[in-house]
């Protein structure tokens, strides 16, 4: 019998059968509606054109030159708040409660700083102790965030009513921060980096930042300088003074919870690191070198030196005998700035004055002890303003304290308790008119307290 | 004379008023109004007893052995004078001895300790070890008034019991205290004799009058022998072979060597009560039986200040010695030492409360392992244990920083 067409010729036949329509389908499918042809995805790629407009630098005569321009203010508002950070993060809150509208504006994706993206976690000088008992000195807007933590499983160690120092959990603190932020109706900026002030004669009225949108301006009444390294009144000509300071970077170890801890033991590891809410995370210090943070070079010096040890020391416990299951989970996203610019206030602070506890009228937070071990010194309100500089109220670790009490104020207690204060006093200087130097104390003081903070 | 005194009324008010108003400034300058002053070193310092004795052991007398001198004159024309109308233990035991109007004494019969007392300390003092210097009734009753400004606790009850001891011995056996132990009375008792044989001599000389007859009895030559050689052996035994630990306790800057300074020290607590520091602390046994209630260091409150020495200017016996505020500022109390497993810095907690603390800068931050861990090290060149960083330490119970007895912790060692 002769055959209609060999299997050869058949299967060619079937396949040009089964694609054909196919091919046919999409292709009249396409004419019939041309904008369902193109993916949805590809609508939302799609930005509008940019009306940006181009101020490029220029050489000229062998300079770079930045040609006059104007800038975009994208925001006006009553206080705004530089640096997201635990100062920063306690002034947004405390002055937008107050009733003042308020603006953030932090250089990275998250809030909290040196807490969470330096991972220093350890909340210490949370108390003092005064005749033999223990006095919560963290109180108002970041005791609030302990509390608040305390409610989440596996956020918060150490903060029961007689234990001292907590250590959080950095993703639930930035999420609570997030939260915190949200409810008391703070306008955000993230991923913009403050870079200069804008003056109107000697006081500031705002600030200039760079962000992937370029540069633009908030302007404002008040601006709390929560930059940690007095970025704002730095550039606004303040008196202040330089420190050099131990610049390290922390990391983190994962699955601590399965190491065998006394076969390290016996290899003379005594500690793989200190506590975290999560059992099978342990977290290290790492002070390093005493350096210039505001040297670039440095800075990049450090964090690949850091980065290059803290690998190779993983490594090492790793290769011995009951470290196998560790691993390096982290290195923190920050470098460890512990202190660089103080500034020069209306009243420093000293050392000596804080182990005596010094009472002062215009107090407005008190330090804590490391350990609980001391009662708590008060700290008065002129240390956050400086001397000539108006508008601008400063808090966090750059305020104008000695160089032995930096130590204990740029801890993040002392910094949560200094921003609550700087907010409050922030909004009180824009509802009463006055300048923040001339804010009235009395009121300031109701103020905090209303608001949850300890005055002693 | 004093029963020709009690005769007659209005004389006796006048001597009763006169000895309360001793006592009234007694007190006043062992508890003045004034916390922490330097008069609570007058009324030891009267005590030709104690005088004698630390100017012996020590080789050496300040201005304040001046102080002894009208007491040790008054001594020789007038026996017992300051007995009667100055010694604050001798009154305040009279006055309670008339309360319950007890029967007399029946003191003749108890043997007469009081010289060999002071014989035994005046020749162990010769050897460095004033064996019964702390038997001063004056460093007594300051010791009572100090203990009474210092918080109740344990040593400091101890260090005041002398004063209620000795009265209550007066209860019991009356006089026996002035009449038969005093050793300052005694020392008295000594000067009297040696004035009337001063005299003696004087009269001879010149009046050739009558020999006065012997009034106070002193021991056979035999006694008054064995009790120097009993005092000489104490002393050498308490100097050389006592058993002393390789490093002192920790003594206020400025103590004369351990050796000397439990033979020296009169117990009588006014560098305690003098410290502004409130770190000394009277000893109930670290430095042996011998050593009781000696001062010792205690870091736990305060620290030693690096610009007081009101221990120096309050020390009646020459015990801690009277230094320049420089020496006293180089000499070694003790080192500190740290305690890594304890340590906060160590620990990674960024803790810097003992280097921020130190006086002398003898501390600094160390790494062993580049930076990942970090302690505090300590100077042994510049520390002097002055306590700063153990007062300092945030760490409890036991302090993670502590200043530990040293051998250098001696007067010879001092930078």
């Amino acid at each position: 019998m002769k055959q209609l067409m060999t299997r050869r010729q058949l299967l060619r036949l079937l396949a040009a059968a089964g694609l054909g329509p196919a091919i046919a389908q999409r292709t009249v499918a396409d004419l019939a509606s041309p904008a369902a042809a193109r993916p949805k995805i590809a609508e939302n790629q799609l930005a509008p054109p940019s009306n940006r407009p181009c101020y490029p630098a220029v050489m000229r005569d062998g300079r770079v030159i930045q040609p006059e321009r104007p800038l975009a203010v994208i925001e006006e508002t009553e206080v705004l708040v530089v640096g997201g950070g635990p100062a920063g993060f306690a002034a947004a809150v405390a002055a937008a409660r107050a009733g003042a509208r308020t603006a953030l504006v932090e250089r990275y994706g998250y809030f909290g700083g040196q807490w969470t993206g330096g991972l220093v976690l350890l909340v210490i000088s949370s108390h003092a102790r005064e005749d033999g008992r223990l006095v919560k000195v963290l109180q108002g807007v970041g005791g609030e965030l302990l509390d608040r933590l305390s409610k989440i499983d596996g956020a918060i160690v150490h903060h029961k009513p007689d234990q001292f120092n907590p250590t959080t959990d950095p993703e639930a603190t930035k999420f609570m921060m997030d939260e915190m932020i949200r409810e008391a109706g703070v306008k955000v900026f993230l991923h913009c980096w403050v870079a200069d002030v804008v003056m109107e004669g000697p006081v500031v009225r705002g600030v200039v930042f760079e962000s992937k949108a370029g540069r633009q301006a908030i302007l404002a009444r008040v601006v709390i300088d929560a930059t940690g390294d007095g970025d704002v009144f730095a550039a606004a000509g303040a008196e202040h003074e330089r420190r050099f300071h131990a610049i390290g970077l922390v990391h983190r170890l994962g699955n601590a919870d399965r190491a065998g801890l006394e076969s390290l033991r016996a290899n003379g590891i005594k500690s793989i690191g200190s506590i975290e809410p999560l059992p099978a995370v342990k977290w290290i210090n790492l002070r390093g070198p005493s350096t210039d943070c505001l040297d670039i070079a440095e800075l990049t010096r450090l964090e690949m030196e850091h980065r290059r040890s803290i690998w190779l020391r993983a490594q090492q416990l790793r290769q011995k005998p009951g470290g196998e299951p560790l691993f390096l989970l982290q290195t923190a996203p920050q470098l460890g700035v512990r202190i660089s610019r103080l500034l020069a206030g209306v009243q420093q602070l000293t050392y000596e004055e804080a182990r005596q506890g010094r009472s002062f009228p215009n107090t407005i937070a008190v330090g804590g002890a490391q350990n609980a071990h001391h009662r708590g010194w008060p700290i008065p309100y002129g240390v956050l303003i400086p001397r000539t500089l108006d508008q601008v109220i400063a808090a966090g670790r750059c305020i104008c304290v000695d160089e032995k009490l930096i130590e204990d104020m740029r801890l993040l207690a002392s910094c949560l308790t200094t921003g609550h204060a700087a907010g409050a006093a922030a909004a009180l200087a824009v509802k009463t008119g006055r300048r923040p130097r001339e804010v009235d104390i009395a009121q300031l003081q109701q103020l905090l307290l209303r608001q949850g903070a300890y005055l002693g | 004379m004093l029963t020709r005194i009690a005769t007659r009324l209005g004389q006796r008010r006048a001597s009763i008023l006169s000895r309360c108003l001793a006592l009234a400034v007694a007190a006043a300058l062992a508890w003045p109004a004034r916390s922490a002053a330097w008069t609570s070193v007058l009324l030891p310092a009267l005590s030709p007893f104690l005088a004698i004795g630390s100017g012996l052991a020590a080789r050496a007398a300040g201005w304040i052995a001046l102080l002894a001198l009208p007491v040790l004159a008054l001594g020789l024309v007038r026996p017992r004078w300051f007995c009667r109308y100055g010694c604050p233990v001798g009154l305040l035991q009279e006055s309670i001895r008339r309360c319950p109007k007890s029967r007399p004494a029946p003191i003749q019969r108890r043997p007469r300790l009081g010289p060999g007392l002071v014989l035994m300390t005046f020749a162990g003092a010769v050897l460095g070890y004033p064996l019964f210097l702390w038997l001063d009734p004056l460093a007594i009753f300051n010791g009572f008034w100090n203990a009474g400004r210092q918080p109740w606790t344990l040593p400091s009850v101890a260090a005041g019991l002398g004063l209620p001891l000795l009265l209550l011995l007066e209860l019991i056996l009356p006089r026996l205290w002035c009449h038969r132990v005093c050793p300052l009375g005694a020392t008295q008792d000594g000067l009297a004799m040696i004035g009337r044989q001063l005299r003696r001599a004087v009269r001879r000389s010149s009046a050739r009058s009558q020999p006065i007859s012997a009034g106070g009895r002193l021991p056979p030559a035999r006694r008054q022998f064995m009790a120097v050689c009993a005092g000489l052996a104490g002393a050498g035994f308490m100097r050389h072979v006592y058993p002393r630990p390789s490093a002192p306790p920790l003594r206020p800057p400025g103590a004369v060597e351990e050796s000397r300074f439990i033979g020296l020290c009169v117990r009588c607590g006014n560098c305690a009560q003098a410290c502004p520091s409130s770190i000394i602390r009277p000893d109930l046994g670290s430095s042996g039986w011998a050593g009781f209630l000696t001062p010792i260091l205690r870091f736990d409150q305060d620290y030693c200040r690096e610009d007081c020495r009101r221990c120096h200017q309050v020390c009646p016996s020459g015990a801690i010695a009277r230094l320049s505020l420089e020496e006293k500022r180089r000499r070694v109390i003790g080192l500190a030492e740290v305690s890594l497993d304890a340590c906060l810095l160590a620990q990674g907690r960024e803790c810097t409360a003992c280097l921020r603390r130190c006086p002398f800068d003898a501390l600094d931050m160390h790494s062993p392992d580049g930076g990942f861990s970090n302690q505090p090290r300590v100077d042994l060149a510049k520390c002097n244990g002055c306590g700063a960083c153990e007062a300092a330490c945030p760490v409890r119970p036991a302090r993670a920083i502590r200043v530990r007895e040293t051998a250098l912790a001696h007067p010879q060692a001092a930078r």
